[in-house]
């Protein structure tokens, strides 16, 4: 089978080409001093320039980054506690159905949770008054909706891997359950807790559909700003966003990984 | 799992059930389920001139007198236009091919990672879910750039001499097709790297070993073995990819219209709450059967692991 | 000799007076349909080490989790120094458990571990830090307190988990397989140090084990398990000599036994014809029935060569040597004898010779007495 691999790789190094060329070119022309994608004119970091006095998307992305970290924190609180519910308390009676409203929105079309979450705050404002008006409140809630589904898969994972004699072991010691909860499981589970919390946060960071529904007027998001620049045409401004987001992932991975590493060699 | 202890702990024991199943059970109730009763609701009133743009389902006409009216006209309007149907027919067919090109894409990608050496697959697992990081929105307008007439695949070809004319890639569902594997193609993995991990590779190479062809090997031992991966990767891609919006409407035109767009337009163009209501249940019952075929075969693995 | 008295004080369970520090009274656990501890009762008392000895799912390790309270009897009630405990959930009772895993608390170094549970006791700091550093010194591994678990070895994992479950002064530890994790040299060395510890500090231990050899070294009494139920309590002498069923006496050490009839009692002895050879004469504790299906136990180490052997000895057998396990200090013969059952015979290799006391294919006559033996009647 050894020698056989090089179809599998040339597969592999296509699919890598096919994932990573079109980031590329979007950098590189990021530095492109023409407004044209096609044309190289020469060296230029106006469009970064331009970036950063651009007060709209600066605003947009503002608001965006505070919905994405509420988000995040609310959906790891509720996506750690649906995890707990399904390794620990086995079968209750409706779990079925819990699993099903967890599983769903993993997979369901952005239009649908939109749509519907929107027309559900439109009938909630109609008969309780509440929320007033749409903006930051709505699109959390419906971002916490999807992401905390997420977070769950990821916690749950890492909770059945757990050895329960930990935590049977502080029980034994004397820590009452919720003491063995916050002083063994918690930290046990950290860091799934906290890829769950970047998770929900891009995850909020990246939707465009469901903010657009549940957003009122005034609260204009990040890839609001965005779809509404790309729907004009190739804007440099955009490639140069890119880039930055690009290069904050990376520098955050390349973080997590050092002290990942240096977390298992100490 | 130890018994629920009596007295004092039966109580914490409660306590800590009411709160792990009762907040997330609340929460997905009420911002989850509850809407799409909404939605249903909504579906079957008419658009109407008013804040908000529908008219009220129930109507309390004096002296006790309640009147319902249900109006099946949008579902009526979704079956009898061309328009909406080959939508539907035409968000199933690129569903399926891109689930189709995702999976012959992404199978010999997920095996050839679960089958490199130890310290290699985590970096290249990494770099599979790294663009997953950045932008979407951003990364489909990549393509833009890449695949418009003036755009850079088609200088490169006419460049290499292949082609004279440009081809029109961008506003075709071929676009869609690259949009959508290019956007996707990590949902497939994944799922297929976790399957084949876990599946004894060496035994395959024992098959070799013992005179079996790798190529028959591979048709009669891992394919069946990794059909749990196969499904839930391809789920993944499809459900989602049926009621996708962004895609469609950046890189397909007026000729690749999905149901996902349209519901969009009906609703923040048209302001036809009604209809987009319709569309949303009729997309819905499209994928009650994908999706309750995968929450089985999730079970299914969940039951059968050690 | 020991005084009565003394005896009593070293053997409780034979004072009838003496109070059972745990008293475990008629315990039932079901798991769905399934008996994993089967109406057990045990009375343990202050100073012992006891040992739940049974193969693997025979309910020993469930009986100790209901001691520990991480499991609740689905009948039945436990008592510790008098008090019902089995409602007490397992933080508030006064027993601490050494688990099979150690379960050391991979976040937290070397001293944090020891000092998790007198934490819990609100223990002021001073305090917490002198029982820390009693419990190093007590075990020897001051010099590991800043290490985490997983910078540890086998060995001394163990011994960290042995003083975090020591540091709260239990007055009953409860050892789940406290020796399995370990390679067989560091287990023998062990074994003596724990009992050591046990006399030392003189709390009640209880542990679970699959190990024979274990059980008879370390404790004072041992309790065999098997499908859920208790077969046996006794001391390791008692176990090992006086079996009172087949499953304990095969389950310990290795045995000879022949199934017959008992035919004939004269005093405390009862003939019992087999199929091996002539009726066999043993002595028996309790009075036997005529015509009662029994089984004779005799350990290879109780046969003996015969010099003279009879038609009509008593308890003697001619055979033939099959097969010769040579393991140093003794030797194993497997004798074919009457009608083609084999007998195990042991033999100490006094002399060092190249040859053996009996070479394979020697005609051999052996013999044993009427009182190395048991009659079993299940």
């Amino acid at each position: 089978m050894r020698r056989r691999r090089w179809p599998l790789l040339t597969v592999l190094a296509f699919g890598y080409a096919f994932l990573y060329v079109p980031i590329l070119l979007l950098i590189l022309y990021s530095f492109n001093e023409s407004r044209l994608v096609t044309v190289w004119t020469g060296f230029s970091t106006k469009w970064y320039v331009e970036l950063f006095r651009n007060k709209q998307l600066l605003d947009a992305a503002w608001l965006s980054v505070r919905i994405a970290a509420v988000n995040a924190t609310l959906a790891v609180v509720l996506g750690t506690l649906a995890a707990n519910a399904l390794v620990r308390h086995g079968t209750f009676r409706g779990r079925t159905g819990f699993e099903l409203l967890l599983t769903a929105p993993l997979v369901m079309p952005d239009v649908i949770i939109g749509l519907s979450l929107l027309l559900l705050f439109v009938a909630m404002q109609q008969t309780i008054g509440w929320p007033d008006g749409r903006g930051f409140t709505t699109i959390t809630i419906a971002h916490v909706t999807f992401s905390m589904a997420y977070v769950a898969v990821v916690v749950r994972a890492r909770l059945s891997q757990m050895d329960r004699s930990l935590e049977e072991a502080a029980m034994d010691l004397g820590a009452r359950p919720l003491r063995v909860y916050l002083a063994i499981t918690l930290p046990l589970i950290a860091p799934a807790l906290l890829s769950g919390w970047l998770l929900a946060f891009t995850l909020s960071l990246d939707d465009l559909v469901i903010a657009s529904f549940v957003a009122g007027p005034g609260s204009t998001t990040l890839p609001m700003v965005i779809y509404s620049s790309v729907r004009m045409g190739v804007s440099p401004q955009i490639n140069a966003l890119a880039t930055i987001i690009v290069a904050v992932v990376t520098l955050a991975v390349v973080i997590a990984g050092i002290s990942m590493r240096r977390g298992r060699g100490a | 799992m130890p018994a629920p202890p009596p007295n004092q702990s039966r109580q914490a024991h409660r306590t800590s059930r009411l709160v792990n199943i009762g907040i997330p059970y609340l929460w997905l109730g009420l911002f989850f389920l509850l809407p799409f009763v909404i939605v249903l609701q909504i579906s079957v009133a008419e658009p109407a001139l008013a804040q908000p743009p529908y008219t009220a389902l129930w109507q309390w006409i004096d002296e006790g007198l309640l009147r319902i009216e249900i109006n099946l006209r949008n579902f009526m309007l979704v079956g009898q236009d061309d328009l909406y149907l080959s939508a539907l027919l035409n968000s199933l067919q690129v569903a399926f091919i891109c689930t189709l090109l995702c999976l012959l894409l992404g199978y010999p990608m997920a095996y050839a990672i679960a089958t490199a050496p130890e310290r290699w697959r985590i970096i290249l697992l990494m770099l599979i879910v790294l663009p997953f990081w950045t932008s979407f929105l951003i990364r489909v307008y990549a393509w833009i750039g890449i695949l418009k007439s003036n755009g850079l695949l088609n200088d490169l070809l006419i460049w290499s001499g292949l082609i004279d004319t440009p081809l029109a890639i961008l506003h075709t569902n071929t676009a869609i097709y690259i949009g959508v594997v290019y956007s996707y193609l990590p949902f497939m993995i994944l799922p297929l790297y976790a399957n084949l991990t876990r599946l004894d590779l060496s035994l395959l190479e024992a098959a070799a070993d013992l005179g079996c062809r790798p190529m028959r090997a591979f048709l009669r031992v891992t394919l069946p073995l990794s059909m749990a991966g196969i499904v839930a990767g391809s789920m993944l891609v499809f459900i989602p990819v049926v009621g996708e919006f962004v895609i469609p409407d950046l890189l397909g035109g007026p000729g690749s219209l999905m149901i996902g767009k349209l519901l969009w337009t009906e609703f923040f163009s048209n302001k036809d709450w009604p209809l987009a209501s319709a569309l949303a249940i009729l997309l819905l019952a499209l994928l009650v059967v994908p999706f309750v075929m995968m929450q089985r075969l999730q079970q299914r693995m969940e039951g059968s692991r050690p | 000799m020991a005084t009565l008295a003394e005896r009593r004080s070293l053997e409780p369970w034979q004072d009838p007076k003496a109070v059972p520090y745990l008293r475990i009274d008629r315990i039932t656990k079901k798991f769905g349909d399934v008996y994993a501890v089967d109406d057990v009762s045990l009375e343990i008392f202050q100073g012992e080490f006891f040992s739940l000895l049974g193969s693997s799912g025979c309910g020993k390790s469930t009986l100790l989790r209901m001691l520990a309270g991480l499991e609740y009897p689905s009948s039945g009630r436990i008592y510790i120094d008098g008090v019902d405990v089995t409602d007490v959930p397992a933080y508030s009772r006064p027993v601490n458990m050494m688990f099979q895993s150690y379960a050391l608390f991979p976040h937290m170094s070397v001293e944090q571990n020891i000092e998790f549970g007198l934490k819990q006791d609100r223990m002021s700091r001073r305090e917490r830090g002198e029982r820390v550093g009693e419990m190093l010194e007590l075990l020897k591994i001051t010099e590991l307190r800043k290490r985490r678990p997983d910078q540890l070895s086998g060995g001394q994992r163990q011994r960290v988990a042995l003083a975090r479950s020591l540091a709260k002064h239990p007055k009953l530890l409860l050892l789940d397989e406290p020796l399995g994790a370990l390679d067989k040299r560091l287990r023998e060395n062990t074994q003596f140090e724990l009992v050591n510890l046990q006399e030392r500090l003189g709390i009640t231990f209880v542990t679970v084990t699959h190990d024979q050899e274990e059980a008879m070294t370390m404790s004072t009494r041992i309790a065999v398990m098997d499908a859920g139920q208790i077969m046996q309590v006794d001391t390791p002498t008692a176990i090992y000599e006086f079996p009172t069923c087949r499953l304990v006496a095969e389950f310990i050490g290795s045995i000879n036994l022949f199934e017959g009839k008992v035919v004939a009692t004269e005093g405390d002895e009862v003939v019992v014809e087999t199929r091996v050879g002539r009726p066999m004469r043993m002595r028996s504790f309790h009075p036997m029935v005529l015509g009662t299906p029994v089984t004779v136990a005799v350990r290879p180490e109780k046969m003996r060569l015969c010099a003279d052997f009879r038609e009509d000895g008593v308890n003697q057998l001619k055979g033939r040597v099959e097969d010769i396990a040579y393991l140093g200090d003794v030797s194993i013969y497997r004798i074919r004898v009457g009608d083609g059952a084999l007998v195990e015979m042991t033999l100490t290799n006094v002399q060092p010779r190249t040859e053996q006391a009996l070479t394979w294919e020697q005609e051999v006559a052996i013999e044993w007495s009427p009182t190395s033996g048991v009659v079993l009647t299940e």
